[in-house]
């Protein structure tokens, strides 16, 4: 079975063909993104009608590259997918309309797949994980850590009740003067300060419902930096490592609490599973594989260019989607809200 | 050679197939609408293309409205036919919208110029006009609903009634007459006869007029300014 998938959410353009082979492995045939970063960075975010203008001036070609590099035609295929949200409208409406258009003019099954599902099955394309397992998803978007039971059953276990961890990261590297996208600055003058130089709290520590909380922090980022007059690359050095710290220590203590409630509400659980772009931060993925060294428990960390946002995700949700039957029709809408546990209550609002 | 067009920019979807061997055949369908342009495309295209024998693989090529218009609709037009360009492996051709709503009067009817005006708010309009052989008179722009009469006076040579089409028609038509030009705002309907963007496209081509968006309007976006520590700073 092969399956073309296209993601258009947010600021990647990103088409991708995924073959499911024989004994239910994944591989990827071909996995194209291209970024937008250019084009928002003078911005210092994502601008939703830049987002959509440059989807669309791309993703033609951009498929067209895809089934090129994985040496198929669209006939080959046995199904397209495409994300439908959440996400930034204008930009989902490019993609859902362009695979309906594709599935329609080929006679192809159309998939419409939940984005957040397409980075929670990412750990089963690469590394064959089987159900249960729990999801850290750390995104620009969204914070969450998620029971996966099955295609389509997911859990809530917590999520953040104020920003997203990426988007803290931003956030910091934006009043520190640093370019965007911040993560990777962060990170990258993090690697030269000193982490205890600040004490800066540690949001829902010792919490035993599953949640995250960033404002709490951000401001007091903003405050320390904001008492040091023109402070040099060494002050910023610190505040970096110092915030990275206290994010790394939160997302341990919120992962304990995460994994205790999985153990009480569903039983074993087979992996860890990280998915999102702040799950490329070195220090996160190495408290990561200590504390799941000592709860003996199986990390699975996909490969950056498939934590953020890709193609191969998206065929792969429709790989799975498809091989249990489950095809939309041509009058699916986008859905810019769109949580993955249906009866988690609302989002706080809507950034969880 | 049939050619599926398809018009999602203004306030209708509509797609339609003709053939210009077989001028007998025609199959099409236009529903007005204000929004939900992205839920109502694919399922209206596949009740167009099921009247046509063959289906699909009869298109000799495709024409959509590339705007201006509204930027969400545009695309969706856009991103539909340069997918079904691609799946079919034939060519997309764009259409502006100002030239498919003047080019029913300049075919049929009209002696003199025609200007086609689309209400962009705020008292804009998106506005272009052409001679009445066609040619263009003033090229496609954003303009107060003034500046877009203005445009039409420096192109007033002789004396001929201007046609004025487009929802944007009657302000514009209002400024005329203050200049004192001779103008007629016709009744014709805000949206493009989607048979004329199936015949503008099947003359247009595709190397010369690419499906790409015609927004005539810069994303609303400022840039932001700087960090905390650059305002601390002295
Ligand atoms: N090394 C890093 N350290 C910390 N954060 C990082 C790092 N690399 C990337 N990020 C952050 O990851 C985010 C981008 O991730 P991703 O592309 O998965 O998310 P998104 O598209 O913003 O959101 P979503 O997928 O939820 O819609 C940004 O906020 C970025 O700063």
């Amino acid at each position: 079975m092969r399956v073309l998938g296209i993601e258009t959410t947010c600021d990647e353009t990103a088409a991708a063909v995924v073959q499911l082979n024989p004994g239910g492995a994944g591989e990827i045939l071909s996995n194209e993104v291209m970024s937008q970063i250019a084009e928002h960075a003078a911005y210092g975010g994502v601008v939703p009608e830049i987002a959509a203008r440059a989807h669309i001036e791309v993703l033609d070609r951009l498929v067209a590259r895809a089934l090129y590099d994985a040496k198929v035609k669209l006939a080959d295929l046995d199904g397209i997918a495409a994300a439908a949200g959440p996400g930034l409208i204008g930009g989902v409406i490019v993609g859902l309309t362009t695979a309906k258009a594709l599935a329609l003019a080929s006679r192809k099954p159309f998939i419409a797949v939940n984005h957040l599902e397409a980075h929670a099955l990412t750990a089963r394309l690469t590394d064959g994980v089987e159900f249960p397992y729990l999801l850290l998803l750390v995104s620009g978007g969204h914070t969450q850590l998620v029971a996966v039971k099955g295609v389509g059953d997911y859990l809530r276990l917590g999520s953040t009740v104020d920003d997203a961890v990426g988007e803290a990261f931003d956030k910091v590297a934006k009043m520190l003067g640093l370019p965007y996208p911040g993560g990777p600055e962060v990170e990258r003058m993090a690697a030269k300060g000193d982490p205890t130089r600040f004490d800066f709290p540690r949001p829902m520590q010792g919490r035993a419902k599953p949640d995250f909380s960033l404002s709490g922090l951000k401001t007091a980022v903003r405050l320390a930096a904001q008492r040091i007059h023109s402070p040099s690359q060494t002050d910023v050095a610190d505040l970096c490592a110092s915030f990275q710290a206290a994010i790394v220590d939160m997302m341990i203590d919120r992962s304990r609490a995460g994994l205790r409630l999985f153990r009480e509400r569903i039983g074993d659980c087979n992996a860890m599973v990280v998915a999102g772009g702040v799950g490329a931060n070195g220090a996160i993925r190495r408290a990561l594989s200590r504390f799941c060294g000592e709860s003996g428990l199986r990390l699975i960390l996909p490969p950056p260019q498939l934590c953020t946002d890709n193609g191969a995700m998206i065929a792969w949700a429709g790989i799975e989607r498809l091989s249990l039957g489950l095809v939309d029709d041509m009058t699916f809408a986008a859905r810019p809200r769109w949580p993955l546990d249906s009866n988690a209550e609302a989002a706080h609002h809507g950034k969880a | 050679m049939k050619i599926l067009a398809i018009d999602t920019a203004l306030q209708a979807v509509s797609a339609c197939v003709v053939d210009d061997e077989d001028l007998d055949f025609e199959t099409r369908e236009t529903i007005a609408m204000e929004r939900g342009h992205a839920e109502a495309l694919l399922p209206l295209i596949d009740r167009v293309m099921a009247q046509v024998e063959g289906g699909f693989s009869e298109l000799g090529r495709v024409a959509v409205t590339v705007g201006p218009g509204s930027f969400t609709g545009l695309r969706v037009g856009l991103a539909a036919a340069r997918a079904i360009g691609l799946a079919c492996e034939i060519p997309v051709v764009g259409v502006s919208t100002l030239a498919a709503l003047a080019a029913p009067l300049i075919i049929h009817q009209n002696p003199g110029p025609v200007a086609v005006a689309i209400d962009a708010r705020h008292g804009n309009v998106y506005f272009a006009a052409f001679e009445s052989d066609g040619r263009a008179l003033v090229t496609p722009r954003i303009a107060s609903a003034r500046e877009a009469a203005e445009a039409l006076r420096q192109e007033e040579r002789r004396r001929e009634t201007t046609q004025l089409v487009g929802s944007g028609a009657a302000l514009v038509a209002i400024e005329a007459e203050k200049l004192g030009l001779a103008v007629e705002a016709t009744a014709e309907s805000f949206v493009p006869d989607i048979i004329f963007v199936a015949r503008l496209g099947l003359l247009g081509d595709p190397d010369l007029a690419p499906p790409r968006p015609l927004y005539l309007k810069a994303a609303d976006a400022r840039p932001q300014s700087g960090s905390v520590l650059a305002e601390a700073a002295p």
